[in-house]
């Protein structure tokens, strides 16, 4: 058996499924994407090379400016929103014990068990203006209820929120493993020495999360760059190009433009977007450990 | 040195299996109890006449790929309807049938056209940014235009389908762009149907001030918008709409007056109310149901949605009192009230590569022979075909049916194709966007030709 593993035959063997695999599901599609990137290729027909033509028109697209700028606002909103509450919170739920932890972690959980789907059109209905949920509310204050929510002006804000909410879960999960996961006796030493929850929880609590919200704030910022399926559910990037975002902005010229090759100048960008954001990240993490 | 060699091959052999086990998926073949509350007497009645010639040949599969995803109601049944007739009349033939909602179809037959698989009857739309480019690409079989002759379709209606004097395909509907209201609502509130537009914003500001929404519509789909600036244009030109929207996107120039009138006329109905609030956000689905629910007193879509009057989903009070008009006339203008905006979109085409091109092209005709997807669709209220349908009148048709017969025969010029259907896919999203971003004052009307001119130029 030990020879059959020093074999190169077999060692070929059980690497090339993983490495074909990669080969043709990965590196050919993204090397064709830079091919299809400099041409003006259709879906049909013949691809024409047209050089940096795409890459130029890019530059001077404001819809794709737009989409940028959105999903860094996104990004800047899950860094500096949604994950600062979601710390709180798992801090919170893990010092209420017993059942109630088990079913507010549930409850906040909940949202990240639906279907995105089903998520766009609950807050389709809530935020429509003619006979939604959030009008209604408005309407029981005494307000007039007329606000558009997903209009021009509000829609980003609107849409902002539902993308918080939505993806909150998932974090405070993982801040609540990670707070699980603190050795107990370093809060008891604490408490000897007369600490209070405060103290506990910035001297203590975040310094040892420290591994996990870089985790998760790289993945907030990748998630970010590449949100597409619940905007593309809630306002289809409208109205106009208001709340219009990369991956959503690619799909909308390659699949309902027809412009494959614009399409692909757009994913190679974004591609180099989103590895170059992760660079940073990483960059400033080490610089702190350092 | 054996057992190496043997796990060796064993290893991979099972790598093999693994990796081809992922490959063929067969689809499968449609549903024949679909389809069960269509009339279809024609059936038996076709069943004697058409001559079974290939019932004992043998077994052929057609395969067919369709816009037309609900397969149970309205048009998908009428399809499906065709294809279970078919099969029973000629037991060696299987249909296959693949039906994906537009957008999705529209990507997956490109996929299917850069693919060597192209299924052998597809649906198509005989517009400019559907089919120019599909026929360029050599997809669509050439049909003889000559075997049509007595099919009754309606003067100019193939020409949407056929390119350089070649017909490529056949028109299922004729649309005519409409607003469907509620006549209860209207008589109770003592409101009448507008004869010219300005009498069209008026009973809008007399429907605001009783609490209701004037006219439901579905402005987040963005094409209707663009519909309303083609039907205005119709009333502000009277003919030649379409000409002078394919002269002006062939040379990038709007500078025409019709266009900004049009385009400032889209603005205007927004800016008067006359569609419900965040009308841009709300979808199709939202827009029909404000209407059907008696939230909206009028509804602006096409004839295809004739079928409201029929549907049991819809509470009776409002179903049995629908009824249409169209677009008024507009002050000024050339065109007349009987001039009206309509065009033939979808239809079917046999593909150039079809693996059974003769029996695709005798089951296209078997559909469309005048009393196949003609009598179906109208007897049952569904839409009007692109064919006379004037014969299959039963006397027993909604009141809907009976406008839109009174419509059409009364017509005097149609619009064709509308603005946004006119250009490549690119100009169709661009002049989409554009038109919603007009209708909410995010662009000006100078800007909004600009743009235009711009989405034509690349």
């Amino acid at each position: 058996m030990q020879k059959a593993y020093s074999n190169k035959a077999v060692i070929l063997s059980l690497v090339l499924p993983g490495l074909i695999t990669f080969v043709f599901a990965i590196l050919a599609p993204i090397c064709l994407s830079v091919y299809y990137g400099f041409t003006d290729f259709s879906g049909m027909g013949e691809a024409t090379f047209i050089g940096f033509a795409n890459y130029k028109e890019l530059f001077h697209d404001k819809a794709f400016g737009r989409s940028i700028l959105n999903s860094l606002f996104l990004a800047i909103g899950f860094v500096f929103v949604q994950h600062p509450l979601a710390i709180i919170t798992a801090a919170l739920l893990e010092r209420m014990g017993r059942k109630a932890e088990g079913f507010f972690r549930c409850v906040y959980f909940l949202p990240n068990v639906i279907s995105v789907a089903v998520i766009a059109y609950l807050w389709k209905f809530i935020y429509d203006p003619n006979f939604g949920l959030l009008n209604n509310i408005v309407k029981l204050f005494g307000g007039k209820g007329d606000i558009n929510w997903l209009g021009s002006g509000n829609a980003i804000w609107s849409v902002l929120i539902v993308l918080i909410w939505h993806g909150f879960g998932w974090g405070m999960l993982i801040y609540y493993t990670g707070i699980k996961n603190i050795d107990p006796t370093l809060y008891e030493a604490a408490a000897i020495d007369g600490a209070d929850n405060k103290i506990t929880f910035l001297k203590i609590t975040l310094p040892l999360m420290k591994p996990v919200i870089e985790v998760n704030v790289t993945l907030a910022v990748i998630s970010a760059l590449k949100q597409m399926e619940t905007v593309y559910l809630l306002t289809n990037g409208g109205p106009g190009n208001e709340t219009q975002f990369m991956a959503n902005y690619l799909y909308k010229q390659a699949f309902s433009s027809f412009r494959y090759g614009y399409g692909n100048s757009i994913s190679v960008v974004f591609v180099i977007i989103c590895v170059f954001a992760t660079a940073v990240l990483n960059r400033i993490f080490k610089e702190r450990e350092a | 040195m054996k057992m190496k060699k043997a796990i060796a091959a064993l290893l991979t052999a099972t790598m093999i299996f693994g990796m081809t086990g992922c490959g063929n998926k067969t689809e499968a073949p449609a549903a024949k109890d679909a389809g069960t509350e269509v009339t279809s007497d024609a059936a038996e009645e076709a069943a004697a006449d058409t001559a079974n010639d290939t019932a004992s040949g043998e077994a052929v599969t057609i395969k067919v790929f369709s816009n037309l995803p609900d397969r149970t109601s309205g048009q998908g049944l009428v399809e499906q309807t065709l294809f279970n007739m078919y099969m029973e009349e000629n037991p060696n033939v299987t249909i296959e049938v693949e039906a994906l909602d537009d957008e999705a179809y529209k990507t997956k037959f490109k996929a299917y056209a850069a693919g060597s698989s192209m299924p052998d009857l597809v649906s198509v739309w005989g517009q400019p940014g559907f089919i120019d480019e599909v026929i360029d690409a050599g997809v669509l079989a050439e049909l003889n235009e000559a075997d049509y002759a007595d099919y009754g379709f309606i003067n100019g209606s193939l020409d949407g389908f056929s390119k350089d004097g070649k017909l490529y395909g056949l028109p299922r509907n004729t649309d005519v762009m409409c607003f469907f209201y509620n006549q209860k609502m209207f008589d109770d509130n003592g409101w009448s149907v507008p004869q010219t537009y300005d009498e069209l914003l008026a009973l809008g500001e007399q429907i605001n001030a009783a609490g209701i929404i004037p006219v439901a519509m579905d402005g987040a789909d963005k094409w209707p918008l663009a519909i309303y600036i083609t039907d205005a244009m119709e009333k502000i030109d009277g003919s030649g709409v379409m000409a002078k929207t394919h002269d002006a996107i062939a040379n990038a120039d709007f500078s025409d007056p019709t266009f900004k009138q049009a385009a400032e006329m889209l603005k205007g109905s927004a800016d008067a109310r006359l569609f419900q609030n965040g009308f841009e956000v709300t979808d199709y689905g939202t827009a029909q149901n404000l209407f059907t629910n008696g939230q909206a007193a009028m509804f602006y879509m096409g004839s295809w949605e004739m079928s409201m009057a029929n549907n049991q989903d819809i509470p009776a009070e409002i179903r049995d009192n629908i009824r249409v008009f169209l677009m008024p006339t507009v002050e000024g203008g050339k065109g007349k009230a009987t001039d009206i905006s309509a065009w033939n979109g979808g239809g079917h085409s046999v593909t150039a590569n079809a693996a059974n091109k003769e029996e695709a092209i005798k089951l296209l005709n078997y559909m469309y022979r005048p009393d196949g997807w003609t009598k179906i669709a109208w007897e049952n209220g569904i839409c009007m075909s692109a064919q006379d349908f004037s014969a299959y009148a039963t006397g027993n048709e909604t009141e809907v049916q009976k406008q839109f017969m009174d419509v059409i025969a009364g017509a005097t010029n149609m619009s064709g194709t509308p603005i946004n259907d006119m250009g490549t896919s690119d100009f169709k999203t661009q002049c989409e966007d554009l038109t919603q971003e007009l209708s909410i004052g995010s662009v000006t009307a100078e800007e909004y030709l600009e743009g235009l001119a711009g989405a034509c130029a690349q």
